[in-house]
């Protein structure tokens, strides 16, 4: 594996000088998401296997080409899960696109996301040069959180190599309640949920219909099931599964897909697209023709943000545009990590 | 702390003692959160980690001046950061200490200084203090609101019980009490009687010293605890049981006593023996609870209170929930008092020098206070208790909790 | 002092609160840190962001350090001042703006304390989750700086996790809104950045927090342990039975004795180690954990195990818990406080040549830590009244810190480099990656005023300390993989 590091370098290093754009990937699971792919192929795969897990410890470390499901299964063996339950999109993801596009599943409001269960990177900058930062530990605060700023930057700031992450016990027991009621109501119940002390995992709404997960152990699922009411859901699993990687059949047509991340005690927003809505409120999912600038207003104006996750045009920009002191920021660090910008240009593409 | 202490100072008394304080300090911050006035400033120089270390800086040979004595001015004595300090610190000996000699070293001007004597010299004297009260009583109508309000309304004092029991306890009569609400002592002479304990009050004792103590006058507060350990040192030769005293401003000066003359070579063993034998009155009746607890359920239930645990009560004397619990027993009601640990304002004279912050405290206590809708609020100290009426407008009664438990067994 | 700077801060309000004489000055000289110090050419209370702005303005037009101080409580020395510079001291920004309840969030200050966002969110049944120990008093703006920790981060996370959205005002004196009260924003994740960042990048002057709903029941039990082996190996097994305890806390013998003397806890005084284990969430779900951790703990041959029968018990137990590194000063008057993470597995190993390193350099050492993450704080006792001892106390604990990172761990779990680990720093990162440190500093600071030489070490110093660790690049043990 050294050598295939020293030979990853040597690729970084060789684009720098001929100043040739890489566009790197694993996968090829989210390759539709961020801004415009172009330079050449810098693919990860052969980069692969789980470095070290020792369960007692919480702890997992992995090379950035292993494929998402391989550490999944490895994680269900020991009763443990990567707690930000990772969207796949494709068989094919790996756990180095799921860190770079920062994306998170159903269970993100309630346990956290990506970035909040990255311990440590090592990476590989446009200048070629093999970094360490952050730890295999839970707990650290030397330097800079290099590793949380690399989740989610698109690749635009280093090829991961290695990543450390903090797991957890999986809950063994989970069921899946059903409730018909209307948007509005749904947003407020969502919140005044996640209010109280309640084993939620996940929640949904959809066409009138809310979906609430509780994990935990047995009794305590229990109990909470009887303070929540509704009725229980068989086969929940698939439901869940469906909503991460988007294969409900409302995510399946070719019409522009809008994520649209905003407070979770946001009212309904009232778009006349349809509209599927996650994580208690704070993700709203909307398909359909829209005028950009209007919309991404609307959504500022709530202190949120508007991305154009699949399809559509990606011309006027994919990411929420960028107020001018935090675009030059963006600018600076970009340089930074990878001064000729030869990093998956472009992907991130709110900054120029 | 490490600490360098000048020469000048390092091998006196009062330097050995600041040093060792000072060592213990980490600088850890903690006092800072219950700091009246670090809430209220939010500036490090007006919290007791920055007056320690500005005061560090006088003790180590630095030039000293007014700012340090504003900061130290501003200090209430409160004693609340004793209370949360993990390390033991004894702020209130060093700030004792601090301003002595700050107030020898930068002096004051000739206004300020006109005014901290008036109140050293006058309100340790129970007659003057008395007259002048009196006189601001008839004017009170023609008085411009604001000052009216600092006088307070007069308590005529019920009657003591003449001396009957085997056992007695002596009780400090202060200076400013007897003139503010003179049934406090006399109520307390009351319950006691009823449990078997005379109390008796010793004319030739006056102040306890404290007022001159922490305006940096400790030769002042000297004299004043000499003179009333001699008063009664012949009843405690008879065999008094205790020195109680109601005021707890007072009782923490008097159960200081024995540290406060403990260079004196005649005295020393004497002021010892007065500061072991000090109660306050709660520890006294507390003691004797299983004889009162009887007499005072006998009654109808009483009103929901308020109480006010005064700042040398909870953290001067360390007397925590023991009042609180009297009350209890005796069936009041007690509600809810937010942020009980901070100062009222009061302080003493505090409220004179410092009227400005000392009326913030009181608005903030007042409304923590009152936040339970209680029919009266009940302290242990009289000078917080006047200071919180001059505040109330007369919307909620002020009352030393003895005097409720006195109606309670008059009413059984 | 320099009369450009002070025309200039005259001009931004006449109210602005402004020290500059040298008595009132040196109150500020240090922070919890207290064997560092320096006396800051002056010191400004600002009241709120617009003069953040402008004194950040002047400052950098002037090339003049800023220094940024909350409650002072660090004890790494991140904000021990520069001489030639301004202390910004942000206690005065404590306003407690808005708590949503329906949002579970507040806006606050950066100068309002840790503890006052609880008690603010108290009513509604919510709190906000990091807990350093000094959270009585600590400031929040502090928190961020530091990413700080405290006794419940094994399950609810430090600083990073619980903070949504700030406004920074960067040197050059431009304000900005980072993060987002949903749950993620546009762009690279600066929160990440920013948090932890030791007040080296900007100056947070608006802070918006998570809130979490006060578990439905708490546990809190109290394990006695005949060696420190044993109870480390409790914690392990805790963790592999599939268990998350709210807090797991390890004491040995000294702190234990040290609490029991100055705050009368109820520790068995006849253990070896203590392990304090909390459980929180719902009911029945604490119940079954309960009875999972208790037989872990008679596995592991706790010698007595206590559980707290009432909310005093509990409060009284982690009192002596948080106040314990102040109780040891009742030991001897000066102790230093060591911050390193290690694997968890590694706890005994480590522990053991703590303890062999104590004895060779004749020293007290007590370890009171946060057991559930790996995060040790040995103390170690000194007299600084003995020339020398202090500087002994520093190069045992820079020992301890290499340690920690040869054994695949960090200098620094949740206390900052400051000052003090600036030489561990070089140990840890490479030289390519201190570089990145100071390119990611010029990235928001590019006239490098705010708080120079704190928590990124000079490639020079590194380079002038290096012979010790760093040989041709490398790493002691360089088998060991590190990051």
């Amino acid at each position: 594996m050294e050598n295939l590091i020293q030979s990853l370098t040597e690729r970084v290093k060789q684009a720098a000088s001929n100043n040739t754009p890489l566009a790197i990937h694993g996968g090829n699971s989210k390759s539709f998401y961020g801004g415009a792919i172009r330079g050449d192929a810098l693919d990860l795969r052969a980069y692969t296997g789980i470095i070290d897990y020792e369960p007692k410890e919480l702890v997992l470390t992995v090379r950035a080409g292993t494929p998402l499901q391989e550490i999944e299964t490895a994680l269900e063996a020991a009763g443990q899960m990567l707690p930000f339950e990772p969207p796949y999109y494709a068989d094919t993801a790996t756990i180095g696109g799921t860190v770079a596009t920062g994306l998170s599943g159903p269970r993100r409001p309630y346990t956290g996301a990506v970035r909040d269960f990255v311990l440590g990177t090592r990476i590989i900058n446009g200048k070629g040069e093999d970094l360490s930062f952050g730890g295999r530990v839970i707990k650290n605060v030397a330097g800079y959180d290099v590793s949380r700023l690399m989740t989610g930057a698109m690749g635009t700031l280093g090829v991961l190599l290695d990543i450390s992450f903090k797991v957890l016990p999986k809950p063994t027991d989970e069921i899946t309640l059903r409730f018909e009621m209307d948007e509005a109501t749904a947003i407020q119940r969502f919140n005044e949920w996640a209010g109280k002390p309640l084993p939620i995992s996940a929640t949904s709404w959809h066409q009138g219909v809310a979906m609430v997960r509780l994990s935990g152990a047995a009794a305590g699922v229990k109990a909470a099931r009887e303070k929540l009411g509704g009725e229980a859901v068989a086969d929940a699993q698939a439901f869940w599964r469906d909503l991460r990687d988007h294969r409900a059949p409302f995510f399946e047509d070719a019409e522009p897909l809008r994520r649209l991340s905003v407070p979770s005690t946001t009212s309904p927003l009232s778009l006349d697209l349809p509209q599927w809505i996650e994580w208690g409120g704070a993700l709203r999912w909307v398909k359909g023709a829209a005028d950009v600038k209007v919309l991404r207003e609307k959504i500022a104006s709530v202190g949120g943000h508007a991305t154009l996750f699949r399809h559509g045009d990606k011309s006027v920009g994919v990411f929420h545009p960028l107020a001018p002191v935090l675009a030059k920021i963006h600018v600076n660090l970009k340089a930074a990590f990878d001064p000729d910008n030869i990093l998956n240009p472009g992907r991130m593409d709110n900054f120029s | 702390m490490q600490t360098n202490l000048a020469d000048w100072i390092k091998d006196t008394p009062e330097g050995r003692e600041a040093d060792s304080i000072l060592r213990k300090c980490v600088h850890c911050g903690f006092c800072l959160a219950t700091c009246p006035t670090y809430n209220l400033l939010g500036d490090e120089l007006d919290s007791p980690r920055g007056r320690i270390y500005l005061m560090k800086q006088m003790l180590e040979g630095e030039a000293v001046t007014e700012k340090t004595q504003l900061h130290l001015d501003r200090c209430l004595t409160c004693r609340s950061c004793e209370s949360t300090c993990p390390s033991g610190v004894q702020y209130g000996r060093l700030v004792d200490i601090g301003r002595e000699l700050v107030e020898k070293k930068v002096g004051r001007s000739v206004a300020e200084g006109t005014q901290r004597g008036v109140l050293k010299r006058a309100l340790p004297r129970t007659g003057l203090f008395s007259a002048a009260l009196a006189l601001g009583r008839i004017m009170k109508p023609v008085l411009p609101k604001a000052l009216a309000a600092k006088i307070p309304v007069k308590r005529t004092p019920g009657a003591w019980p003449a001396p009957r029991h085997a056992r007695n306890m002596l009780v400090l009569q202060g200076c400013v009490q007897p003139a503010i609400d003179p049934d406090i002592n006399a109520a307390t002479a009351r319950v006691l009687d009823r449990v078997g304990v005379s109390l008796i009050a010793v004319p030739s004792a006056g102040c306890c010293g404290s007022l001159p103590q922490h305006l940096g006058d400790a030769e002042a507060a000297h004299v004043l605890i000499k003179r009333n350990i001699d008063a009664w040192w012949t009843y405690i030769e008879a065999g008094a049981e205790a020195v109680v005293v109601t005021a707890s401003g007072c009782g923490t000066m008097v159960a200081e006593y024995g540290h406060a003359l403990r260079n004196d070579p005649v005295y020393a063993a004497k002021a010892a023996k007065i500061s072991a034998l000090f109660r306050d009155v709660s520890q006294v009746v507390a003691a004797e609870q299983e004889r009162l607890s009887p007499l005072l359920r006998a009654s109808t239930p009483p009103s929901r209170v308020a109480f006010h645990s005064p700042c040398t009560l909870q953290h001067g004397l360390k007397i925590r929930g023991v009042v609180e619990g009297l009350l209890r027993d005796a069936g009041f009601e007690l509600t809810a008092v937010p942020d009980g640990h901070l100062c009222c304002g009061s302080a003493g004279t505090y409220s004179i020098l410092q009227p400005e912050l000392s009326k913030q405290l009181r608005g903030n206590k007042i409304a923590a206070l009152t936040s339970g809708s209680p029919a009266v609020i009940a302290s242990a100290n009289v000078a917080c208790m006047a200071h919180l009426e001059s505040g109330l407008d007369g919307k909620v009664p002020v009352r030393h909790w003895i005097e409720m438990l006195d109606e309670q067994l008059a009413a059984s | 002092m320099n009369a450009g700077l002070l025309a200039d801060f005259s001009r931004i309000t006449p109210a602005l609160n402004v020290i500059t004489d040298h008595e009132r000055l040196r109150p500020f000289e240090t922070d919890a840190f207290i064997s560092h110090r320096a006396v800051p050419m002056c010191a400004i209370l600002p009241e709120d962001e617009t003069q953040v702005a402008a004194i950040l303005a002047s400052c950098s037009a002037r090339g003049v350090p800023v220094v940024t101080r909350g409650a002072g409580t660090g004890i790494s020395g991140g904000a021990i001042p520069s001489e030639d510079g301004v202390l910004l001291v942000l206690t005065r920004m404590n306003h407690i703006g808005k708590v949503d309840h329906q949002a579970r969030t507040a806006t606050v200050g950066p100068g309002v304390r840790n503890l006052a966002v609880s008690d603010a969110a108290a009513a509604h049944n919510l709190f906000y989750a990091p807990d350093p120990s000094s959270q009585l008093i600590c400031s929040i703006g502090g928190n961020v700086a530091e990413n700080s920790g405290g006794v419940h981060c094994l399950k609810y996370g430090l600083t990073t996790h619980n903070v949504l959205q700030v406004r920074l005002v960067l040197s050059g004196g431009e304000s900005m809104t980072l993060g987002s009260r949903a749950l993620d924003a546009a762009g690279y994740d600066l929160m990440a950045v920013v948090t932890g960042s030791e007040g080296m990048l900007g100056l947070v002057t608006e802070v918006v927090v998570k809130l979490t709903p006060v578990p439905e029941h708490v546990e809190t039990l109290l394990a006695a342990f005949p060696s420190v082996t044993d109870a480390a190996n409790a914690v392990g097994r805790i963790i592999g039975a599939g268990v998350v305890p709210a807090a797991l806390e390890m004491m040995d013998k000294m702190v234990i004795e040290a609490c029991e003397k100055f705050m009368s806890a109820g520790f068995p005084l006849d253990a070896e180690a203590l392990l304090l284990i909390e459980l929180d969430g719902v009911r029945e779900e604490v119940a079954d954990q309960l009875v999972r951790v208790e037989q872990v703990l008679n596995d592991c041959h706790a010698q007595e195990i206590r559980r707290a029968k009432s909310d005093a018990e509990r409060e009284k137990l982690w009192k002596a818990r948080k106040g314990a590194f102040a109780a040891l000063a009742t030991i001897r008057p000066d102790y230093y406080t060591i911050d390193g993470t290690i694997p968890r597995r590694c706890l005994p190993d480590v522990l053991a040549r703590y303890t062999q390193l104590a004895e060779e350099y004749r020293m007290l050492v007590a370890n009171v830590f946060h057991a559930g993450d790996g995060n040790l704080h040995p103390c170690i006792f000194y007299d600084a009244t003995v020339p020398g001892e202090m500087e002994r106390s520093e190069e045992l604990g820079g020992k301890m810190l290499e340690i920690c990172v040869e054994v695949g761990g960090t200098i620094t779990g949740e206390h900052g480099v400051g000052v003090e680990k600036l030489r561990q720093m070089c140990v840890q990162f490479r030289e390519a990656e201190l570089a990145t440190f100071h390119a990611i500093k010029a990235a928001f600071d590019p006239a490098g005023i705010l708080n120079p030489g704190k928590g990124v070490p000079s490639l020079k110093r590194c380079a002038e300390w290096g012979g010790m660790h760093v040989r041709e690049g490398k790493m002691p043990r360089a088998d060991i993989p590190r990051f």
